[in-house]
């Protein structure tokens, strides 16, 4: 039995090691932020960003959880058990209404301030009984872009749906068709989330649908593969192309031309105005009147520079 | 009592079998009686696991009769022979070593136990009646619930003869049960054939070592190049002899007096 | 040669009664999960995790790995993998959706026709696996990525999404609904609440109620599927078939064991557990997206090998995976009690594997006589 007795003792001495390294312990209150993506979403990068430097500024403890796969139901779980360990806040998103307005509307109704950022609608954050919704409105934001774009006189056009069992992004493709005035129809991939498997569908989509006017792309993780196919088959600067979100290389794309328009739900604000909201609302008792838009800001060529030099980290 | 007074259990007479263009067994003819042990001998390919396989069920035999009992045969597979009284214990095949003896032993025909609409495995019984069986083959089980991976070799081809003697075999064939042995081992291994021999079951002992098959064996026959070079009774057959058939053969005219004319 | 020669070897030690009752194939899995209690009570003892809400938490995901580690248990100890299960999941879960909101059909016959489409999937895995003799890995996986595909085109193609909402409203009065979304205990946790020993909603309009208001269905299905598939396995004679299909599937068939059947059963086994885990979490959700249950194979597969299932078959314990799917669970929402860093999780649990394998390896070798 010696080799139990030391497997133990090694595992709780690791275990306590990355214990440590892993609190972040300050004075005063506790807030928790519980996206939907997935570990491998980088745009979150960001949003953990905010919420670090929101925790540093107001001396309050901050902690990120997501579901590491993405799976929706893990995140309802996740919900619970925040809510059960007591937080000041919590800070979520709305991405199913269906599998998390039951933990958060356990987590309100239990005591817990809630703010609803990213995905979901100021009516439905409301209905809840959250404090108040920080956000993009997908939906309009993918219709004022398809408008931009109608008016730049594109007819067609290629949505690159990188989650596509996100409600969120589904709606953005089809604000985005309904802005333009056309059908979405089969104009909406499902890419998956392996850059060089979106970079060949979109390839293969462009190929054999030649005639498309413009290519949407949802965030970073589509976006980055993206330009890397149309630089391939020679559409760089050619085909009209738009992104929501921001990141390093949509960015760098911007400047050279390949991208006419980023735009910018502003993660950072999502994640930072609610540790500022909630932090005040419990130490002085003060609360904005009404929701916060974050978003949707068109980020172009124009006046790129400071956007470029935080792009990934804050922006 | 001697054993060859007795009628055979089974019979093989004339056997062929063809894999394609390759004869393994070519005019082969073999019995086996009641309470004896005959050894089958022969070198490596010579045809004894063909001949085997036949007689359990596995090959079928392209010419040629197998009777049991005085009636002709027809197994379809191991099954069915096994049903008929024939069992065979392989080398390698015979045991799970991860599972425990209990297990092992009853595999495919559990014990059931009712308990209102549900059927359990009696494990009671089966562990008595596991550890009666080995202890009547001179093996004392330290648990019905040790694996078998835990037993020694001859220990493990003990469970597997005290299974086949349970389950009523009328021929026990055991497949080379003492080729992977220490001399302690399989001199066990020999005194269990010994011991299931006086019960009245027929033992057909496949091996190429002399000296094994001379300890406990009746009769002899020896398998080469497909073919039987006869049989031989106990103390009618040196195991210089022997030794030399298996070996090719050369000598069999030589050897055709002291076979007594089986040939 | 005397029957003296056969007598107890007087080389092997007697073992203690202690030491007999210690080594069994769930021991790895017991001294895991005493220290990772262990852990956690000195890591996040006051952190919420213990009080009711925090139980429940831990213990539904944990129940939630434990249903489908039982099935891929058995599964594994009959020597096969099924790496279709998340998969399946998320199929089963979108096939109750588009039965029951999509064609408007009673929740009740939505569930059982889906019961019956997984199990029949379940099966065909089975029939292809002996049929072929391909190696399960290779053909789950395809089903893996075939069922999964169609849970992504199947509710694009009719309702244009891939989450379908909806359930709860549907689910309203139906009999079978409560077998899986519903909760049990309920006047034992509002006796707790007045008590004051449980927590209770401070607000909003269920002010006064406990929290906590019973036990989900998920929790005894787990329980129940433990107790069964424990029973099965070592009590009966289909259990013994089940240890010698896995542990050599040649040996068994020599002895009669209708291996392929047993085998084919087993995944079908496998497609149900699959099935439970989907409704309820569908009854519960109220709604079924396509990639509910991504990975999730994987996690089963791990809880049973933590509970000291042999890789290959034929040796393995239902309760040991469940005692995993404690780990697992335990583990996982534990850390977040304990304010790790969530991406540490995936370090803890290779951590948490590695030594599970080594400490059950070593155990199965005094067990089994393995060298």
């Amino acid at each position: 039995m010696k080799t139990t007795i030391k497997t133990l003792a090694v595992s709780a001495v690791a275990a306590t090691a990355l214990l440590g390294a892993g609190t972040a312990m300050a004075e005063g209150e506790r807030y928790v932020l519980v996206s939907h993506a997935p570990d491998s979403d980088s745009w979150w990068n960001t949003i953990k960003n905010g919420l670090a430097l929101a925790g540093e500024q107001m001396d309050v403890t901050v902690e990120y959880r997501n579901p590491p796969t993405g799976d929706l139901a893990d995140m309802a779980r996740i919900i619970e058990q925040a809510a059960a360990s007591g937080p000041n806040g919590i800070i979520t998103t709305l991405a199913d209404p269906d599998v998390l307005s039951g933990p958060i509307r356990a987590a309100v109704e239990s005591g817990i301030d809630v703010i609803i950022i990213n995905s979901g609608t100021p009516d439905a954050a409301r209905g809840l009984g959250a404090l108040m919704y920080v956000g993009q409105p997908e939906y309009d934001a993918g219709f004022a872009a398809g408008q931009r774009a109608a008016g730049d006189g594109v007819s067609s056009f290629l949505c690159v749906n990188h989650y596509i069992s996100s409600p969120s992004s589904t709606e953005r493709c089809q604000g985005f068709a309904d802005g333009l005035g056309v059908d979405l129809g089969n104009q909406m991939i499902d890419s998956g989330q392996d850059p060089s498997e979106i970079q060949n569908r979109v390839t293969a989509y462009l190929n054999a649908n030649p005639d498309t006017d413009a290519v949407l792309t949802l965030g970073p993780t589509s976006a980055d593969p993206t330009i890397l196919a149309l630089e391939q088959i020679g559409l760089a600067g050619e085909i009209y192309f738009g992104t929501f979100d921001l990141g390093g290389d949509i960015v760098n794309a911007i400047r050279d031309g390949v991208i006419q328009w980023g735009i910018d739900q502003q993660p950072f604000l999502q994640a930072y105005l609610p540790v500022v909201v909630m932090t005040n609302y419990h130490r002085y008792g003060v609360l904005p009147g009404n929701n916060i838009n974050s978003g949707p800001g068109f980020v172009t060529a124009d006046a790129l520079d400071l956007v470029a030099e935080l792009a990934g980290e804050y922006r | 009592m001697k054993p060859y007074d007795h009628n055979p259990v089974v019979e093989m007479r004339n056997i062929e079998k063809h894999f394609g263009p390759v004869i393994a067994l070519n005019d082969v003819s073999f019995d086996i009686r009641p309470g004896e042990c005959h050894c089958l001998l022969g070198d490596n390919g010579a045809g004894k696991s063909t001949f085997i396989k036949t007689m359990a069920g596995v090959h079928k035999p392209t010419k040629g009769e197998i009777l049991f009992e005085g009636r002709q045969m027809n197994f379809d597979s191991p099954r069915d022979a096994m049903e008929a009284g024939i069992a065979t214990v392989y080398q390698d095949l015979a045991m799970i070593p991860l599972m425990s003896v209990t297990r092992n032993f009853w595999m495919g025909r559990e014990p059931i136990k009712r308990v209102g609409p549900f059927k359990f495995m009696d494990f009671k019984t089966a562990n008595e009646v596991t550890m009666e069986e080995m202890r009547k083959l001179g093996i004392n089980l330290r648990s019905p619930d040790q694996a078998v991976g835990t037993l020694s070799g001859g220990e493990r081809q003990t469970v597997a003869i005290a299974r086949a003697v349970h389950f009523g075999a009328k021929v026990l064939i055991l497949d080379e049960p003492t080729s992977a042995l220490g001399v302690r081992q399989t001199a066990n291994v020999l005194s269990t054939i010994d011991k299931v021999r006086k019960t009245g079951i027929g033992i057909v002992f496949i091996t190429h070592n002399v000296r094994h098959a001379l300890a406990v064996g009746d009769r002899f026959t020896v398998l080469n190049r497909g073919k039987t070079l006869g049989t031989a009774q106990r103390g009618h057959i040196t195991p210089e002899e022997l030794q030399d058939m298996m070996a090719g053969g050369q000598e069999m005219v030589a050897l055709e007096g002291s076979l007594g004319g089986t040939v | 040669m005397s029957s003296t020669d056969a007598a107890v070897d007087e080389r092997i030690k007697e073992t203690s009664k202690l030491r007999k009752a210690l080594i069994r194939p769930e021991l790895g899995a017991i001294v895991g999960t005493i220290a990772v209690f262990a852990f956690f009570i000195i890591f996040a003892g006051d952190s919420g995790m213990f009080n009711a809400q925090g139980v429940l938490n831990w213990s539904t995901v944990s129940a939630q790995f434990m249903i489908i580690a039982v099935g891929a248990c058995m599964l594994m100890i009959a020597g096969e993998f099924d790496l279709s299960v998340g998969s399946m999941i998320g199929f089963a879960g979108m096939s109750i959706a588009l039965i029951s909101v999509t064609l408007q059909w009673p929740i009740w016959v939505a569930i059982l026709l889906t019961f019956a489409l997984c199990t029949a999937v379940g099966a065909l895995n089975g029939i292809i696996v002996v049929r072929t003799g391909l190696p399960s890995f290779i053909v789950t996986l395809a089903f893996l990525f075939i069922l999964r595909g169609f849970t992504i085109f199947f509710p694009q193609l009719i309702e244009r999404r891939t989450i379908i909402g909806g359930i709860s409203e549907r689910a309203e009065g139906d009999w079978l609904a409560p077998l899986f979304g519903g909760k049990i205990g309920n006047g034992l946790f509002n006796w707790l609440a007045e008590m004051e020993l449980i927590g209770v909603f401070t607000r909003g309009n269920r002010m006064g109620e406990p929290i906590v208001d019973g036990i989900p269905m998920l929790i005894v299905w787990a329980i129940g599927l433990m107790i069964v598939a424990h029973i099965v396995l070592t009590r009966t004679q289909f259990g013994n078939w089940i240890f010698a299909s896995g542990g050599d599937a040649q040996a068994a068939r020599y002895v009669g064991v209708p291996v392929n059947r047993v085998k084919i059963q087993m995944f079908m086994f496998t497609a149900f557990c699959a099935c439970v885990f989907a409704t309820c979490q569908v009854m519960e959700f109220g709604s079924a997206g396509a990639d509910r249950g991504l990975l999730k194979e994987f996690e089963a597969i791990i809880a049973v090998v933590i509970g000291g299932a042999l890789l290959t078959g034929g040796y393995g314990s239902v309760v040991g995976a469940a005692l995993g799917a404690l780990i697992f669970g335990v583990v996982q929402q534990g850390l977040f009690f304990a304010g790790v860093e969530s991406s540490l999780f995936r370090v803890f649990l290779g951590v948490i594997l590695l030594f599970a394998v080594i400490l059950n390896t070593y155990i199965r070798r005094i067990i089994t006589g393995e060298r």
